[in-house]
């Protein structure tokens, strides 16, 4: 069998990490949909 | 020996042009510093990147490329927790506090530092919050910036046989030319420069690496021959020491040196582009770091057979890269280093000038003084360092343990309740700041069962409720205070 990280290694590693990538994104992209419309 | 010359002449030119390079955005930021809000502010004219980089670069230090690499390459992904903590800590602290305290400093009679923003905020005639924040942030950082100088000196005696004094001469020098000339400006754009550096390297490093060794499958495959436990973060950990090591992200409310990014950048409008970038940056940063301690494992077969740990990813660079890129990279570190201490070095500065020679000494000097004064402190403060990390001692490092707890258990509460509790008082954000402080203290001089946990924790609990029963004690925060509370709430809303 092929040696890797435990699965909950990876989903510690990389699930709260990347989620508040995207949490920044979206803010971003709401941020410019709302000055855009006003 | 031809190998060490041969990387050593590359070495030296390529910190030779880094550390000019540092210099010369000093000299082009003294012609934009008028002021002392210019100087310790930047006039509040910072752009989306560079608030975002800077306020990166200063944050983690030379922890990033050394310790945090060192920590997973000798015991494997238990060390993640720190690194999940920081990453959700520094998010927490751009969405809920940047905005809010950009535009409170600025509403509360336009205050330029921490402690400037405390007394206005709460409107303190006795001046005691002013005092106690600044000499909170004096001390600490002065002691935190000289062990700054120690880690980078002893770092490069120890790796590439300079003499320490030198090093930390020329490393000093340069630290102080930039900053005593260009303030703030030149502090954060030398930052913005150094949070790209250190990106790029915490990039190529793990990738080239793990090439090296012929791909991701064949280094984890080799890491779990050699070290089974390290592929499993939950391998040797409590709940208690997971808990205990991502309470470290409960640090980022207090920090001076990040929290004066928020308050420079150009317009709360710009914040949301800066957080994007600056937690894009930690995050990636963070894994970077986190595959060279793991990679480096694979590499050097096993964790203990290199002398020092934290040294895994200056000795992969020396393995793997032509010195001319070798030298770009390690200068990396030395940047990390520089970013963390050029910004403490500058809030300790502004706490003398603007919080108590213009507060108390001088309230009608001119600007063109109060500039000169600022650049008279960051001398001042960068030869005391640098005088005390002549003499290396345990005593100043262990200040360093205390540092990231102290400035978030005694700062943190105060700044988060200020911003979103129109109930705060001035005596409570006075018992916050000693509380907090006190317990970090006493609880990091005590030991075994709860007192193993990090101080931060405890710190930043005593300290919130010592702002929420105080607070309640006489009577409120008053009409004026509730007044511009509403305000600054109508603007962000």
């Amino acid at each position: 069998m092929e040696e890797n990280l435990t699965a909950a290694t990876w989903f510690w590693l990389l699930v709260p990490m990347l989620l508040v990538v995207v949490l920044t994104l979206v803010s971003l992209v709401s941020h410019k949909l709302r000055g855009e419309r006003s | 020996m031809n190998g060490e010359l041969d990387l050593n002449i590359p070495l030296l030119a390529t910190f030779v042009v880094y550390l000019i390079l540092m210099i010369l955005v000093g000299l082009f930021a003294y012609r934009f510093t008028k002021s002392l809000a210019d100087y310790i502010l930047g006039g509040r004219r910072l752009g989306s990147g560079t608030a975002a980089l800077s306020a990166g670069a200063s944050d983690m230090s030379g922890w990033l490329l050394l310790g945090l690499p060192g920590a997973v390459y000798a015991s494997g992904m238990n060390q993640i927790w720190i690194a999940v903590g920081l990453a959700i800590g520094a998010y927490l602290n751009w969405q809920f506090i940047a905005g809010r305290l950009r535009r409170y400093t600025e509403m509360a009679r336009d205050s330029i530092t921490i402690p400037a923003y405390f007394e206005n905020r709460f409107r303190d005639r006795t001046s005691a919050l002013r005092v106690v924040s600044a000499l909170v942030i004096l001390l600490f950082f002065t002691f935190y910036t000289s062990a700054g100088l120690v880690a980078a000196g002893t770092l490069f005696e120890d790796t590439f046989g300079v003499d320490y004094t030198l090093a930390l001469a020329v490393g000093a020098s340069v630290i102080l030319v930039y900053t005593l000339l260009g303030g703030f400006l030149a502090v954060s754009w030398t930052d913005f420069i150094q949070g790209i550096l250190m990106f790029v390297a915490l990039i190529l490093v793990p990738v080239i690496t793990v090439m090296n060794l012929g791909g991701w499958s064949e280094t984890a495959g080799a890491v779990a021959e050699l070290e089974p436990g390290a592929l499993d973060a939950f391998y040797d950990v409590t709940l208690f020491s997971i808990i205990s090591l991502m309470a470290w992200g409960l640090g980022y409310f207090g920090q001076p040196h990040v929290l004066t990014r928020f308050m420079a950048i150009r317009s709360p409008k710009d914040i949301p582009a800066a957080r994007f970038i600056g937690i894009s940056w930690m995050v990636f940063a963070l894994f970077g770091a986190i595959f060279t301690g793991f990679a480096g494992i694979a590499f050097f077969e096993g964790t203990g057979t290199l002398d020092n740990p934290e040294t895994v990813f200056l000795a992969l660079i020396q393995a793997l890269f032509n010195p001319w890129v070798a030298g770009c990279l390690l200068a990396a570190v030395l940047a990390a280093i520089m970013s963390t201490i050029d910004s403490q070095l500058l809030v300790s500065s502004s706490a003398l000038s603007e919080d108590f020679y213009k507060r108390f000494l001088r309230p009608a000097a001119g600007d063109r003084e109060l500039v000169w004064v600022g650049r008279g402190t960051v001398l001042g403060i960068g030869v005391f360092a640098t005088l005390l990390a002549l003499n290396p001692d345990a005593a100043v490092l262990d200040l360093v343990a205390y540092a990231w707890a102290g400035f978030g258990a005694a700062f943190g509460p105060v700044i988060i309740l200020s911003v979103f509790w129109r109930g705060t008082t001035r005596n409570g954000a006075l018992a916050g700041i000693v509380v907090g402080a006190v317990t970090v203290v006493v609880w990091d001089l005590l030991e075994g069962g709860l007192f193993d946990m990090y101080e931060i924790l405890p710190g930043f609990i005593l300290g919130t409720l010592a702002i929420l029963v105080f607070s309640r004690i006489g009577g409120g925060p008053g009409e004026e205070i509730e007044r511009e509370f509403d305000r600054v709430r109508a603007r962000m809303d």
